[in-house]
């Protein structure tokens, strides 16, 4: 592609925000029509557009744990898949384009009138409610990837303008909730269709050499943001380690490390010295270590830029195959993407606190704390599967205390309203309030994590899979620690503490109260 | 033109805004408009000067239709009384914690709105209802009792009363409503301001309506102490209007009624002219307001002021960052951004002499559009040669020229308004061509040909004295109040005798209020509306309630995402009445323009205007001396008094039997 000599920087912007706006556009229209409560109320999804060549445009401030991970999976339906004019890609495997069983991608092409290739694709993920597996909302703790849900390799979902129906049945046929499964494809599928007809606007109105030159302009600028960011950075060596608390399966702390290196310009997070990969389900594939770098350099520039290709062009990730940050087929991964991320987070950021002292936060929760719940309902028959993440404190910040209750880093995921959850679940919802005293001391205090309790109405099968609740998010320039989660259960007029992982049967009658943790204290 | 009013009461719409009170009247056929120095610190005080003038020159007898900021500003600058909330056992931060989301994902100094309702003010009651109804546990009068001791230490004056379910069964929050209400504070239950479900949104709507209510009464208290006899009437968010002793109680239903005031009146003045479907646009100095009316105004419930929900029925108005006094910038990557930071009236524009950063009014007036002598009628000082040297020092700094500097703010701007037209309009499944638009406001006038040309709008319309359409809009705004209640009812076709019985109560409540407002029963209309979704989804559709509404949802899913699912089974969520009780409005009466002529005026002279790619010589043309039929080919500049229009080349423009300037593209 040819570069015009001279950047409009009108046009520039004009084009920025009208990218960025289809793919908020195809947020709105995904949430509005979707079933899943993940989806509609929690907008636990992401939409992306990218070119021709797999390149990120733009996406939608959804979910930043999607960043890296979306272009992942355009990548890999472009190297397995030719699609064609009425075609669409769907997947979930970790392994090939997917990050968690979960979260569903579709991928559309988006044929300009008399193209051959496409010059576009509209992607979108969303975290489906049940994609089946061992336990109801398939967050198991599992320790391979069969345990978890039905793996969806880069397929067709659509061909030649048809739903392919052996494939959706095939689908239906392996998850708990079909009815509502069905609805979300479709959502899925409408919302990507609305992407490609505001691109095919676009490209009317502006006309396509123009709208070429400045799809590669805008990764530019997104590219210069990010060096600008990282030419302020001191140039050196910044080390940081932190631990997940255990993989579920035993009780061993886990090590994630990093080091990163500034020369000028350029950034090289290295991972290497992190331990091998879990064998309990909270491995990271490569694309989850990916986003969130790309997450803490987005969070470090002043002004927004669209999250795009050119963010990551100076920044050079190293993450060695068979980590905890880059694992393998066929590891465990259902809590890679929710619980590993976040760690990943606070070890780059206590490492940039010491190239960057002032502009970096002390450790929030660091937990998203997935509760998944699921059985049979006692008044229509039919079979429930629910899931959830429950917010933590956030860390102070240089200048000011951390948000109590509120969702942080990698997650910004609604809660579902509690009248909305008693009148689809048989569960009562005894309190949901802050935990008090929780966020760490200092000059400025981390905000406090959450109590939530749960009285279930009937017997189900429960599980959460949790974190920092041996290991406390850490405080930064003297700043104390937030206080670990808890997880317990009151049966029988008697309570017992649970482990950060756990997979129970309640009875009816049955409470569990979970607390999470609070964010670390700044500053003494 | 001619306008004759219906009513021996002369109407007087008023509408407080940041920098003047207009007062708008019509009598004798003639629109009488006024304009005094707003007095933030009292809001009456311009009100009662404003009428003082109007009472020198008149004889008439009047009412007033007031558009009330009080409300508002209470809530954007915090200054609510002191307010209490009761609610459930264990959910007494859950109008903190909102959705636990943040409002920026990248920011790491996002913030919180601070919770209108301090944790320390917060009451817990061991209360229950669940979700079908059943009380579990029932409040306890003695907890209350107690309670309220802690409430008089802390003076507090207002209290909100927000159960969980109680959309449901309010008598728990009617327990402690009532002893609340007899200790003697100001108390607002949610199952009264709000019964719908979704606790979140309905606490927040509650906790406004407490924290605003009792400034409210006291504003209220005191105009009408002034006005004795004079009736008072308040304006709504929702396009309608209630009695000053209802506004003083549901006060959350007065918040935004400026911006509402203005849609009535653009409308009503579009639909006068021959337009169906209308756009409403309305660019002032920080913001730009516009809404799309196929054929009627549409209200919505999804609202959010000062960063909380307030989900009641307002207007549906989208608001983009853009104005006159928008700031242009260059960022470290080189794109030019303009708001939606903004210079606002202090320090203003470079060329209001106080400014120091390029605003969109100077690139304005940079590109000839707006002229230095016509700022006011002339009365305004501008600084023309200030904002020359900043726009060609500036220009220097980023690598283009003066005029492509100027002309690309101009152009950024657009298109965020653009971005604003296409949410409301190409988003929800209607197209723009298919609408003509109204433009007031002090600055949209300018922008308005350009804007439509964009989104192949044909027919763009300029009332004249676009400047006061707020207070306009009241004098044509009728009674409305909109009841609503979740129903959680699976829509079979059996389904329709069941949820029918359920509007009954919800009318005869209606009813009673509409007869309280002393309008005539003749005069009463009552809507049915229900929100329906797929058995499933969390967000609903509003369609109107009668034996085909299920069929009427899937045709409205259909138009608004592009795919429908008849064999879907769907679920009635809330019911809605709205009762409009009907106001005589003034009738306005069109001069007859069968012919178009391009002659019979003249011209002020000429200058250089940039039209886009270059400086051509542009007729200016004063608003007062053109005529119904006359006609006037672009490109041309239109001055009047608080406003100016920019006609480009390939836009002719005609003015109507009502004076209106009504630009076609040609």
């Amino acid at each position: 592609m040819t570069k015009a000599k001279k950047v409009d920087p009108i046009k520039l912007e004009i084009y920025k925000n009208r990218f960025q706006s289809v793919a908020e556009e195809m947020g709105a229209a995904l949430q509005r029509t979707a079933f899943s409560p993940n989806i509609k109320e929690r907008r636990d999804f992401s939409c992306a557009l990218f070119d021709g060549m797999g390149r990120m445009i733009a996406q939608g401030d959804h979910m930043p744990v999607h960043l890296g991970s979306m272009p992942m999976s355009v990548k890999c339906v472009i190297e397995k898949l030719t699609l064609k004019r009425g075609d669409t890609a769907i997947l979930n495997d970790p392994f090939r384009g997917g990050t968690h069983l979960p979260d569903v991608t579709l991928v559309h092409p988006v044929f300009l009138p008399e193209d051959k290739e496409p010059s576009f694709y509209t992607a979108n993920r969303a975290h489906h409610a049940d994609i089946g597996g061992m336990t109801p909302g398939s967050m198991p703790l599992s320790t391979e990837i069969f345990q978890e849900g039905i793996v969806i390799p880069p397929v067709k979902f659509e061909e030649n303008g048809r739903i392919n129906k052996a494939l959706m049945d095939v689908l239906l046929a392996n998850v708990r909730t079909p009815g509502e499964r069905e609805g979300d494809f479709l959502a899925q599928y409408m919302a990507a269709k609305v992407g490609e007809k505001r691109l095919k606007e676009i490209v009317e109105h502006f006309g396509r050499t123009e709208v070429f030159q400045y799809l590669d302009h805008l990764q530019d600028y997104s590219e210069k943001m990010i060096r600008v960011l990282i030419k302020s950075i001191p140039d050196g060596k910044y080390t940081f380690a932190d631990h997940m608390d255990n993989d579920g399966q035993s009780d061993e702390p886990v090590r994630i490390e990093v080091e990163i290196r500034i020369d000028g310009s350029e950034a090289e997070i290295d991972f290497s010295k992190s331990d091998p990969q879990a064998s309990g389900c909270i491995n990271a594939v490569y694309a989850i270590t990916l986003s969130a770098v790309f997450y803490i350099f987005r969070t470090l520039v002043e002004y927004p830029i669209p999250s795009n290709y050119g963010c990551m062009v100076p920044v050079r990730v190293i993450a060695p195959e068979g980590l905890i940050v880059n694992a393998v087929y066929p590891a465990a991964v259902s809590g890679g993407n929710v619980e590993t991320s976040q760690r990943i987070v606070d070890v780059l950021y206590g490492a940039l606190a010491k190239a960057l002292p002032g502009k970096v936060p002390a450790a929030s929760g660091g937990s998203m704390n997935n509760l998944t719940m699921g059985g049979a309902d006692p008044e229509t028959g039919e079979q429930f599967a629910y899931y959830e993440t429950i917010a933590c404190g956030m860390g102070a910040r240089p200048g000011k205390d951390g948000i109590s209750g509120v969702h942080t880093h990698m997650t910004n995921s609604l809660n579902t309203p509690v009248e909305v959850l008693e009148n689809q679940l048989p569960i009562r919802i005894l309190s949901y309030s802050f935990r008090k005293n929780s966020g760490g001391k200092g000059k400025f205090t981390g905000g406090d994590g959450i109590e939530k309790s749960i009285e279930f109405l009937t017997d189900a099968s429960l599980s959460l899979i949790s974190e920092r609740r041996q290991i406390a998010p850490y405080g930064l320039k003297g700043g104390k620690p937030g206080k670990p989660g808890e997880n317990l259960i009151f049966r029988n007029n008697s309570s017992g503490k649970l482990n950060a992982k756990f997979n129970i049967s309640v009875t009816k009658g049955d409470v569990f109260t979970v607390r999470t943790p609070g964010g670390g204290g700044y500053g003494r | 033109m001619t306008i004759a009013t219906g009513d021996s009461t002369i109407m007087i719409g008023i509408d407080t805004g940041g920098t003047f009170t207009d007062f708008v009247y019509i009598i004798n056929g003639d629109i009488k408009v006024l304009k005094v120095l707003s007095t933030p610190s009292n809001p009456g005080l311009a009100i009662f000067e404003g009428l003082d003038m109007i009472q020198a020159d008149n004889t008439f007898d009047f009412s007033i239709i007031h558009g009330s900021t009080v409300a508002t500003n209470a809530l954007l600058e915090r200054r609510g009384k002191k307010t209490a909330l009761i609610t459930t056992k264990g959910f007494k931060d859950l109008i903190e914690i909102g959705r636990q989301n943040r409002e920026d994902i990248y920011d790491l100094n996002v913030d919180r709105p601070a919770p209108l309702i301090p944790a320390k003010l917060r009451f817990e009651i061991d209360e229950r209802t669940a979700h079908n109804g059943e009380i579990i546990r029932k409040a306890n009068r003695n907890k209350l009792i107690k309670i309220i001791e802690k409430l008089k230490k802390n003076r507090v004056e207002s209290v909100a009363v927000c159960f969980l379910h109680s959309y449901m069964e309010r008598t728990n929050e009617n327990i402690a409503a009532e002893t609340m209400r007899k200790a003697g504070f100001n108390v607002s239950p949610s199952s009264e301001i709000l019964p719908e479900y979704r606790e979140y949104e309905r606490f927040s709507t509650t906790a406004v309506n407490a924290y605003v209510a009792p400034i409210m009464d006291k504003y209220i208290k005191s105009i009408q102490k002034n006005l004795k006899d004079i009736k008072l009437r308040i304006m709504k968010s929702n396009g309608g209007v209630i009695s000053a002793d209802t506004a003083r109680k549901e006060s959350v239903n007065t918040i935004l009624s400026g911006p509402a005031g203005g849609v009535v009146g653009g409308y009503t003045i579009g639909k006068k002219a021959g337009f169906t479907n209308l756009i409403t646009f309305d660019m002032g100095g920080t913001s730009t307001d516009v809404a799309l009316c196929p054929g009627k105004i549409i209200t919505s419930s999804d609202s959010k002021v000062a960063g909380f929900p307030i989900k009641v029925p307002i207007i549906d108005i989208h608001t983009v960052g853009a104005g006159g006094g928008s700031i242009a910038s260059m960022d470290s990557g080189g794109a030019l951004k303009v708001g939606p930071e903004s210079a606002g009236s202090d320090p203003g524009p470079v060329c209001y002499g106080k400014g120091s950063r390029l605003t969109v009014t100077d690139a304005n007036l940079a590109l000839g559009r707006l002229d230095a002598s016509h700022f006011l009628g002339g009365k305004m000082k501008i600084h023309y040669d200030k904002m020359l040297k900043l726009l060609r020092k500036t220009a220097k700094e980023y690598g283009i020229t003066p005029d492509e500097l100027s002309s690309g703010i101009i152009r950024i701007v657009n298109s965020s308004m653009e971005k604003a037209l296409r949410v409301i309009s190409i988003e929800k499944g209607y197209n723009p061509a298919e609408f003509a638009l109204v433009s007031y406001g002090g600055a949209g006038s300018l922008h308005a040909a350009e804007l439509a040309r964009d989104l192949n709008i044909g027919t763009v319309i300029i009332p004249l004295n676009p400047g006061i359409y707020s207070a306009m809009g009241m004098l044509f705004s009728d009674f409305i109040k909109d009841y609503s209640r979740t129903v959680l009812i699976r829509a079979r076709e059996d389904s329709y005798n069941t949820i029918e019985k359920k509007y009954v109560p919800l009318e005869d409540r209606a009813m009673i209020e509409m007869l309280e407002e002393d309008v005539p029963k003749g005069r009463i209309k009552m809507i049915r509306m229900v929100d329906v979704r797929y058995m499933g989804q969390s967000y609903e559709l509003t369609v109107p309630f009668k034996k085909d509404y299920i069929s009427g949802f899937h045709k409205a899913h259909k138009k608004r995402y592009g795919f429908c699912d008849e064999n879907r089974m769907c679920e009635a969520v809330n019911i809605r009445v709205r009762c409009i009780g009907e106001t005589k409005h003034p009738r306005i009466v069109k001069e007859k323009t069968e012919k178009y002529s391009k002659s019979g005026y003249r011209s002020l002279g000429s200058r250089e205007v940039f039209n886009g790619k270059e400086y051509v010589r542009t007729s200016v043309y004063d608003r007062l001396q053109l005529r119904s039929g006359n006609e006037i080919k672009g490109p041309a500049v239109i001055h009047e008094y608080s406003s100016t229009s920019y006609l480009p080349p390939d836009f002719i423009l005609r003015v109507d039997g009502l004076k209106n300037m009504i630009l076609k593209n040609n």
